[in-house]
């Protein structure tokens, strides 16, 4: 029962890509009217997690999640210029299409908070405290 | 839950600055009949964080450069002798819509801030169990 905690860091993993992608269209809003800004976002948690033995082998989604906060690896972040939205000024932040992306962000997140909890009950039944 | 934190110090650079930005447009509207008033362009820059993430700061206000409007004014004290005066710089459309597009680009960034501390308290009513 235990040993099947992968499915508990998946979901941590995955709220953690949340939290990163949260993070990273706070940062497009705020420099919503900065010249020259180009919007970015995060790849998906599907890129981030690999396919290993169990199909759940977790990749960080950033390398210094688990040791502490340094920045969002550049190699995660992609450009998420929306169509037409580039302004004289070099600016390609859309805040309807950010909008649309952080509302994505928040059910990531909420899914996988609602995964490791039902994972947790499933623990819990299993010790008889259900 | 270190990145909720960074996500909201974002949100609340950018409501800073959009704040900072409304104050100045106020403050150009107010003058618009001064004479001789040169109107405040406020400029937006991108600054790294320590910890890897950016925040957005205003620089300080630079005076708009365009050519003040000349006012037929014969009994005005300050006409000159053909009866013109300086009048200010300040143009009130544009002003307004700066004021409207900063209230707007606020607005977006409260959201963020609210949506992140809904998810780290959600995340926090985990341990609650």
């Amino acid at each position: 029962m235990i040993e099947n905690n992968s499915l508990l860091s998946m979901a941590a993993s995955a709220s953690r890509h949340a939290a990163v992608r949260q993070t990273v269209i706070a940062q497009n809003i705020a420099n919503a009217d900065t010249p020259g800004f180009v919007a970015q976002d995060v790849v998906s948690f599907s890129q981030v997690v690999s396919g290993g033995t169990d199909g759940f082998d977790i990749r960080h989604t950033r390398a210094g999640h688990l040791a502490g906060s340094e920045g969002i690896e550049g190699r995660l972040l992609i450009d998420s210029s929306a169509q037409g939205a580039t302004t004289p000024d070099g600016n390609s932040v859309s805040i309807e299409d950010q909008m649309v992306r952080a509302a994505d962000a928040r059910r990531q997140h909420d899914l996988a908070l609602t995964l490791y909890r039902k994972s947790l009950d499933l623990i819990r039944i299993g010790l008889g405290r259900g | 839950m270190s990145d909720l934190l960074s996500s909201m110090q974002s949100s609340v650079s950018g409501m800073t600055a959009q704040s900072m930005r409304l104050r100045v447009s106020s403050e150009n509207i107010a003058n618009s009949d001064t004479p001789g008033y040169h109107g405040k362009i406020v400029r937006f820059a991108q600054v790294a964080a320590g910890d890897g993430t950016s925040r957005v700061v205003s620089g300080p206000p630079e005076l708009s450069n365009a050519s003040l409007e000349r006012i037929y004014a014969p009994g005005h004290p300050l006409a000159d002798a053909e009866g013109y005066y300086d009048g200010s710089n300040v143009n009130l459309m544009v002003e307004i819509a700066d004021a409207r597009e900063a209230q707007r680009s606020y607005e977006a960034n409260l959201k963020m801030f609210d949506q992140a501390r809904a998810m780290s308290s959600s995340l926090l009513d985990l341990l609650r169990r």
